[in-house]
């Protein structure tokens, strides 16, 4: 099926951010008619790989050809102008609008005064559509559409410019898995028709579905490219995952007591249902689940943001009965969100943040002394190693790693005994993770029970305790320690 | 542990972090603009005027300019809270009308409700009634934003024409008092408004002194009490402050309740200083007083702002004001700068936000 025509070949990308090597040496070719995946953890590359190809980001240096052509600065248009697609993870469509309209939005064909042809959109819409085999109404809204047929309008806008060169970023993250199949096979027809397919995605299970050949990168490398049809699961991990696990995690265990913490039955409207764990003083809980399993939305629902719908929070023996974040806080949880933006007053400074958790059990006009504020945040800044040194300065302006610990002294101060870790090193680079994991060992060890939501295979592997593996809204296994990665993306992805 | 503050991203994006810088040339003179740009304009506008005009550094002057500021000054410091929340309130003019109107009417009239005669009631029923309306007024607001989940501008800007309407209804349109209630029913308004509008204690104009009370109650409350910490951080950034277990809803309606509680402060001043109330007054101070508090350096987004800095506005808008007065400028015309001000003021506000962020 792979023809040998080159439809697009990089040599030596180079992409530096202000103290970090992005990509490094990075070569990559794609054959007409192939399905080529980029395999690699969050952060290794992949998304600025593709920002580059796709135009939206300035490549540092290096050559890059499309179809035998040398290009070279390039820019979103342009890049569009040679035919290259590109489907974004986030989907972005415009939900009040049609089908139809939203395939050809900017672009609606228009009658001779100027005025939209519907009838012609329509059929359009219905030639576009009926090319993808696709058999959805045109008139009706993307709203109304599952997730599945909206990524399907998604590829079907980008296809509408006959791209010869598609990529498709995590596509199926929050697809079910019959939905998925019906994707593989629209890429099968495009495979045939011959346009060259680049498939970012970190599930394993895929690339054996649909990969003519697979590329791992790490740490802005590629580490090499292999035929997938020769290709071994326990090699591609050992690609991916790389060495020295002990100096990033350096996990000590804790000595595990009594329950402080339990959750019964726990459900939402449609997000997660029958949710049951206990967590015990000093131990690391880990939840594993891909994307849109539902364990974002669970770590905010236990603490009372949104979501839930019925079930009880236990913890330290009280019932949280109104379950809003005030209450919870009161009782000693505590919460450092997956988006650090979403934790921080980033306009306020270091005192201020530490302190807003006591703050709110404050009644609203009880005095602050600003003395003993200034003081609080300053042990804090010591006993946390939190750099630079200096409490009159706003939040941000700190690095992602140091935030994380300002997050951290907030819950330390409002005295936690349960703390909710969401996707603690996302954005932090590998030192300040390493102060992470050590800052949570450590919090464990002085008996607060830590849950540990990451979709970070190793992370969660070296740092839990035991692991909890959500798929589709419900706890599906509970993974003891040793586990490995297959077993964590077997249960995560499986039927 | 980390040694490194350098900034690093492993995402591809790049971090947030940037070092500040305090040194250089550049970096003092967009700093004393993003921080000292209200006490400059303020200065620099003053001292234009001085030169300008004879009349403007004269002791009567400035006590007029005292007296005028104070009705926007009071305005402006429940107008900074609201904005601190990251709201706006449209409907403070309105409100110190209406309380004003209604207060007046019971000052001035008996009323037969029922059975039972009402009235004349005496100054201090007078300003406790003022007060109670003001405060439903902005409890009306809040809870309309925040249970109702409306816009804070649309619910405000509504609000505004409803409490004006019944500013009317109360009045009949007239002024209070009216001729005719003044003539027949000897229906004045009490001294002590009076001398709260117009009169002097210890040779300062007691709506200067109130104004300034105000501001160091508001400089207060935003400092020190946990209110006004709420405040910054619902405004900062509302999703932290639900993690952080601050009660929202109930800090936005706290601040619209006292952003109607001072400016039912202010319509009774204001009727006071005019010896009489009526349903349209204080009207465009709604405009004046989001733009004394841009001025003076809070963010429309939410989050900043501050007492002193409202206050240096709302001087800045007084003696700008006066200094048109002063120099025959045209009320026409003087409508047009207004407008072109308070636009301007957020224009600046954009751009600061942008060379804040960038």
């Amino acid at each position: 099926m792979v023809e040998n025509r080159v439809l697009l070949r990089m040599e030596g990308i180079e992409k530096r951010f202000p103290g970090v090597h992005a990509l490094e040496n990075v070569d990559l070719d794609l054959y007409a008619g192939e399905v080529h995946v980029l395999l690699g953890e969050n952060g290794a590359g992949k998304s600025t790989l593709m920002k580059i190809i796709s135009g939206s980001l300035e490549r540092d240096s290096g050559k890059l050809w499309v179809d035998g052509n040398e290009i070279g600065n390039l820019n979103p248009e342009h890049s569009q102008n040679l035919g290259i697609g590109m489907v974004y993870q986030e989907l972005s469509l415009c939900p009040n609008l049609s089908v139809a309209e939203n395939i050809f939005i900017g672009n609606l064909p228009k009658t001779k005064i100027g005025k939209v042809d519907w009838q012609r959109l329509t059929q359009m819409a219905n030639e576009s559509l009926d090319s993808l085999t696709l058999s959805i109404n045109p008139k009706e809204l993307i709203g109304n559409l599952p997730v599945a047929e909206q990524q399907m309008i998604e590829i079907a806008r980008v296809f509408n410019k006959n791209p010869k060169i598609l990529i498709l970023d995590e596509p199926t993250s929050a697809l079910s898995d019959a939905e998925r199949d019906r994707l593989f096979e629209l890429i099968r027809l495009l495979q045939k028709r011959g346009v060259g397919i680049i498939y970012i995605s970190h599930r394993l299970a895929e690339i054996k579905m649909i990969g003519t050949r697979v590329t791992v990168m790490r740490d802005g490398k590629i580490i090499g490219t292999t035929i997938v049809k020769d290709s071994d699961e326990n090699q591609l991990i050992q690609m991916m995952v790389g060495k020295n696990l002990e100096d990033q995690f350096p996990k000590e265990k804790a000595e595990i007591g009594d329950v402080i913490f339990e959750v019964n039955d726990l459900c939402s409207e449609n997000e997660f249902e029958g949710i049951n764990f206990q967590l015990h003083t000093g131990e690391i809980l880990g939840i594993f689940g891909l994307m849109g399993a539902g364990q974002a939305q669970l770590a905010r629902a236990l603490l009372g943001l949104g979501s839930m719908v019925s079930g009880e929070v236990i913890i330290d023996n009280h019932l949280l009965r109104k379950h809003t974040p005030n209450e919870a806080i009161k009782h000693g949880m505590g919460l450092l969100t997956r988006d650090r933006r979403e934790g921080l007053i980033s306009m306020l400074e270091v005192p201020q943040n530490i302190t807003l958790a006591i703050r709110s059990q404050e009644s609203m006009s009880s005095l602050i002394k600003l003395r003993d504020e200034k003081k609080i945040a300053d042990d804090y800044v010591k006993s946390l190693q939190i750099t630079p040194p200096i409490t009159d300065r706003k939040v941000m302006y700190f690095s992602g790693g140091n935030q994380q610990k300002i997050v951290l002294a907030r819950w330390l101060c409002s005295k936690s005994k349960v703390l909710i870790f969401d996707e603690p090193t996302r954005g932090i680079d590998v030192s300040g993770k390493a102060d992470v994991f050590r800052l949570m060992c450590h919090l464990a060890n002085q008996g607060v029970g830590i849950i540990m939501i990451s979709s970070e295979m190793q992370e969660i592997l070296a740092m839990a305790d035991r692991i909890l593996v959500m798929r589709q809204g419900k706890i599906v296994a509970e993974l003891d320690e040793g586990a490995t990665q297959e077993d964590l993306l077997r249960n995560a992805s499986e039927f | 542990m980390s040694k490194t503050t350098n900034l690093q991203a492993n995402n591809g994006t790049t971090d947030r972090y940037t070092e500040e810088k305090t040194t250089g040339l550049k970096a003092i003179l967009k700093n004393t603009l993003l921080k000292g740009g209200p006490v400059i304009a303020f200065l620099l506008l003053a001292i234009y005027l001085s030169f300008a005009s004879p009349h403007f550094l004269t002791g009567s002057n400035i006590i007029n300019i005292a007296r005028q500021t104070s009705i926007t000054t009071i305005l402006a410091i429940g107008q900074t809270l609201v904005i601190i929340t990251g709201g706006i309130d449209l409907s403070v003019g309105a409100i110190a009308a209406l309380s004003a109107s209604i207060a007046s009417v019971l000052m001035t009239q008996q009323l037969q409700i029922g059975s039972m005669l009402i009235g004349p009631l005496d100054f201090g029923w007078g300003i406790l009634i003022a007060l109670l309306i003001g405060a439903t007024a902005g409890l009306v607001n809040g809870l309309l934003i925040t249970k109702g989940r409306i816009p804070d501008f649309i619910t405000t800007m509504g609000m505004s024409n409803v409490i004006r309407g019944a500013a009317l209804l109360v009045t009949g349109g007239l002024p209070v008092p009216s001729h005719i209630t003044a003539t027949e029913m000897k229906g004045y308004l009490p001294d002590q408004m009076v001398w709260l509008g117009n009169g002097n204690l210890l040779g300062l104009p007691v709506a200067g002194i109130i104004a300034i009370l105000i501001v160091i109650l508001g400089w207060f409350l935003l400092r020190y009490s946990v209110l006004g910490r709420s405040m910054y951080a619902v405004g900062g950034n509302r999703d932290a402050a639900r993690v952080s277990g601050i009660n929202v809803d109930r800090t936005k309606i706290m601040a619209y309740v006292l952003s109607g509680l001072v400016a039912a402060i202010a319509g009774f001043v204001l009727a006071g200083r005019l010896n009489s109330a009526n349903a349209l007054m204080a009207d465009g101070e709604e405009l004046r007083s989001v733009a004394a508090a841009v001025i003076g350096g809070a963010n429309l987004a939410g989050g900043s702002g501050g007492a002193i800095g409202t206050l240096i506005g709302a001087l800045t808008m007084g003696v700008l004001s006066n200094g048109l007065n002063l120099m025959n400028v045209s009320a026409f015309w003087q409508r047009v700068i207004y407008g072109l001000i308070i636009v301007g003021v957020v224009l600046f506000d954009q751009w600061r936000r942008r060379k804040f962020s960038s």
